[in-house]
């Protein structure tokens, strides 16, 4: 067993803690929610435009997020969970996108449904 | 309540009635009499003989990785022999119910199980062989090793690691107590929608399903972070990436497909549970709900799952050649390569589950393509392995025997499943005969390293080898069984039987059938034969007794510290030169252990928690299962208040101090225990002894139990 200090206090990670930076990364993702919600109730763009946008929006968030709130970045302290983000995304790619992939020429074939329910299908 | 449920419910006992007891099916209630017993022959044993008190210390609130893994592999034995009475009962069933003037008996038209007792019996096979038997059975012996060959002395996590123990094993319970309460799901084991959602599947038996599958998947998923954090953080120094053994190598692959992949299964039957529960519709059909998005989401994690269980077996394959070739592994960079392009390639593959599911033809020749992909790391590691062999002074030691096995069924198994993966084919024989014996041809590859593995790794834990002769005979019985069960169901799959049958219509089938119940008679003496290997080396343990390097010819650093490992596993942690470190320092004549200045060493204390927070969560997915409100309720807060104060419990550690290190290693390199010291040193015993303490601590303020012993136990 490594030997390890029993104050929580000084661990590297709870010394990274910013009070500030929290706030911040508050204020910003809620007006990133704020802004896809909006998108999406009033319509404001077609469907398809609609998804990548929120995505956008929502890519732009977790990078926020990721950076102010769980301080990933290349320090000592926080490599090993910037490399497990990294290494998360083109999972993330290869699952969603080819799960999309699959559904939209599915949906072709099997699901034929009125336009407004399946907004994959376009 | 916001679904509709068919069926009482009471605030008090939820669905729970004395119907859901299933006392007039014999075939159960022989079960229940025949657990009944077993259990009070335990329990009587082990308060007869004062045990209580050194189960709870050295076994049921142990953090040791090693005894972890041992409780690992004890599950995973217990639930592989229920899985294989289950697979008995199909086979039985399906050797009978042919034709329509099959008899009839117990109240089944023909066979002797009825069409819901069948359809619950291979389901809980097929999960249970799965995430019950092959999984604990990997994870505990990656449990024992990994570490072991890392120079470590525990995981990174020792809490954490009990607590994946106990919540496999509530799952794993909750799978035994369907049989008694209520019953199991009977569509199979990976669930179909809208089949599974609770109009169409009313009963408990999904809920038992859904929630001790989810167990087993809480409890792999903090195995695979504690295992990809050791691997990562606490290997010995000079251990650099590529001095790393190839079982490690094989177990970091591994882990981080478990922990990418189990998360999905998580939402998965998150999803179905939402639905089942709450009324949402995520996988009815309308409702905006979506039938195909719970095939998809299974496989995601499906066949990642299968890859996760298939390393660690290749793992233990380039362990165990290379020891009985007396060579070092052919082409460690490209089994290292290999082994985390499986990993990769396996991201890519699932739809070749459900090729039939009218995905557009690039989709399928998309997934055609990578599927065969696999096969060309597989190649590598086959081609690997020969040349290992290749001029070596091979050795036909049973470990050697199940890893030629394991070698066999690998090439049937991969080119079978190379015939799947042509979605043409596969559109054929989808859920066929076929593809249920190419998957066994895999899974038994699994079974037989693991046996291997046992065999191999055994002396390291216990301090003496398993002997050879009822060995050989179970061996050679599993081979016989596996041949006439297996090959009879390939051709039955070319014919055309779908699987999951209770009925066969088709009086030609018979006579393969017939043969693969042949097959079972040969497993069912394995089984005595193995019963026999366990007994006859128990019983002759003083005789084959070994020291630290047990084959003589072992390679790496697990090899270097005492038959048993003492619960501090290296009394230095070692320093690592070479690649085969330990092979190395037997060739330059530096492997002989030498009383130093011990130093005290800093260990994790023991715990209950982990195993209250198990039953408690057993609790859980029971009340969830019969709807008892108040139950869930409490056991989660309950829950919630454990985890609260042990993290308020700073006394956490333990040191062993230099003076007991240095008494240890003495005993352990003199081999005799006659050298054993009085109980009472350290306030406990050394070894492992029947006494009984008083005042076992449990949770009572303190959440830590007393010290247990740090020699290497069963002595
Ligand atoms: C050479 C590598 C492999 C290939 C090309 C391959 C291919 C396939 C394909 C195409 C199927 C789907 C057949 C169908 O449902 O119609 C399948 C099913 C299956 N394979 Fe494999 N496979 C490979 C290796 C493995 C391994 C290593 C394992 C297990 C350790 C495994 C276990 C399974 C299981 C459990 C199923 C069926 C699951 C079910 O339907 O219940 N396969 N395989
Ligand atoms: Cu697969």
């Amino acid at each position: 067993m490594t030997q390890h200090t029993q104050n929580p206090l000084e661990h590297p990670e709870v010394q990274l803690a910013n009070g500030r930076a929290y706030l911040g990364s508050f204020i910003l993702s809620a007006l990133l929610m704020t802004a896809g919600l909006w998108l999406t109730i009033t319509h404001a763009m077609s469907p398809f435009a609609a998804i990548l946008a929120t995505s956008l929006l929502a890519g732009v968030a977790v990078i926020i997020q990721g950076y102010l709130l769980l301080h990933m970045d290349l320090s000592h302290a926080q490599i090993w969970h910037t490399v497990a983000m990294v290494l998360f995304l083109p999972l993330f790619v290869v699952t969603i996108g080819l799960t999309a992939w699959m559904f939209h020429g599915l949906y072709e074939r099997t699901m034929i449904m009125p336009p407004a329910m399946s907004s994959m299908s376009h | 309540m916001l679904v509709h449920l068919q069926g009482p419910w009471n605030p008090l006992l939820g669905r729970l009635t004395l119907q859901q007891i299933p006392y007039e099916n014999p075939i159960l209630l022989g079960t229940f009499i025949f657990a009944a017993i077993l259990g009070v022959i335990v329990l009587g044993a082990t308060t007869r003989y004062g045990k209580w008190g050194y189960v709870w210390r050295e076994w049921l609130t142990t953090v040791d990785h090693k005894k972890i893994g041992v409780m690992y592999c004890l599950v995973g034995l217990v639930m592989l022999f229920r899985g294989f009475i289950d697979a008995l009962m199909i086979r039985t069933q399906q050797a009978i119910a042919i034709g329509p003037n099959s008899p009839g008996a117990l109240g089944a038209v023909h066979g002797y199980l009825t069409p819901f007792h069948v359809g619950q019996i291979y389901t809980a096979h097929g999960l249970i062989m799965v995430v019950f038997a092959a999984t604990p059975l990997l994870v505990g012996i990656m449990n024992i090793i990994v570490p072991l060959q890392i120079g470590a002395r525990d995981m990174a996590y020792p809490y954490l690691n009990a607590l994946g123990l106990w919540l496999t094993t509530a799952g794993g319970a909750l799978v035994m107590l369907s049989l008694f309460v209520g019953n199991f799901a009977h569509g199979g084991w990976y669930g179909f929608v809208p089949y599974f959602e609770l109009p169409y599947s009313p009963g408990v038996g999904v809920d038992y399903w859904m929630w001790a599958f989810q167990l087993s998947v809480l409890g792999t998923t903090m195995g695979s972070i504690n295992l990809i954090a050791t691997i990562v953080k606490m290997r010995a120094p000079g251990m650099t990436w590529m001095r790393m053994p190839i079982f490690t190598w094989a177990s970091l692959s591994t882990n981080l497909i478990a922990l990418t992949s189990f998360p999905v299964l998580m939402v998965a039957l998150g999803l179905l549970g939402m639905d089942r529960y709450l009324g949402t519709h995520f996988y009815t059909a309308g409702m905006g709900g979506n039938l195909m998005l719970y095939n998809d989401l299974f496989w995601i994690w499906g066949h990642p799952e299968v890859y996760f269980l298939i390393l660690p077996a290749f793992g233990m394959m380039s362990e165990i050649i290379p020891t009985f070739s007396e060579k070092t592994l052919f082409g460690y960079a490209t089994m290292v390569i290999a082994s985390f392009a499986i990993g990769g390639v396996s991201w890519g593959v699932w739809l070749h589950h459900f090729f039939t599911m009218a995905a557009a033809p690039n989709v399928n020749s998309f997934y055609s393509i990578t599927t065969m992909l696999v096969g060309i790391p597989t190649g590598v590691k086959v081609f690997n392995w020969i040349f290992t062999m290749y001029r070596g002074r091979v050795r036909y030691e049973l470990p050697m025997l199940w890893a030629l096995l394991a070698l066999f069924l690998l090439l049937v198994g991969g080119m079978t499943g190379m015939m799947n993966a042509f979605a043409s084919n596969d559109y054929m024989w989808h859920n066929g005969l076929f593809v249920v014996a190419h998957f066994h041809m895999m899974v038994l590859l699994i079974a037989a390293s693991v046996f291997g593995a046992v065999e191999y790794w055994f002396p390291k834990v216990f301090g003496f080898k398993l002997e050879q002769k009822w060995g050989k005979w179970f061996f050679w019985f599993m081979v016989l069984g596996t041949g006439w069960v297996f090959v009879p169901m390939f051709f039955l799959g070319m014919a055309g039987m779908t699987r999951r049958l209770d009925y066969i219509p088709y009086t030609q089938w018979a006579p393969y059938l017939h043969i693969t119940l042949v097959g079972m008679a040969f497993y069912v003496v394995a089984v005595l034969f193995f019963v026999a290997h366990l007994y006859v080396s128990l019983r002759d343990r003083e005789k084959n007794r070994v020291g630290a390097d047990a084959w003589g010819t072992s390679r790496n650093l697990e090899w270097m510290t005492h038959s048993p490992v003492p619960a501090y596993n290296f009394a230095f942690i070692p320093h690592v030169n070479a690649r085969d470190e330990w092979a190395w320092r037997k060739e330059n004549g530096i492997a002989e252990l030498h009383a130093g200045d011990y130093e005290d060493i800093h260990m994790p204390k023991n715990t209950g928690i982990p195993l209250f927070l198990g039953l408690l969560s057993m609790g859980l997915a029971f009340a969830l299962v019969w709807r008892i409100w108040w139950l869930a309720l409490l056991c989660l807060v309950l829950m919630v208040a454990l985890i609260i104060i042990r993290s308020f419990d700073r006394d956490t550690d333990t040191t062993i101090p230099a003076r007991e290190v240095e008494r240890v290693e003495r005993a352990a390199r003199d081999g005799s225990s006659g050298s054993v010291p009085p109980a009472g040193v350290l306030g406990d015993a050394v070894i492992a002894t029947s006494t009984v303490r008083s005042g076992s601590g449990g949770i009572g303020g303190n959440t830590t139990s007393p010290r247990p012993s740090w020699a290497p136990r069963n002595r």
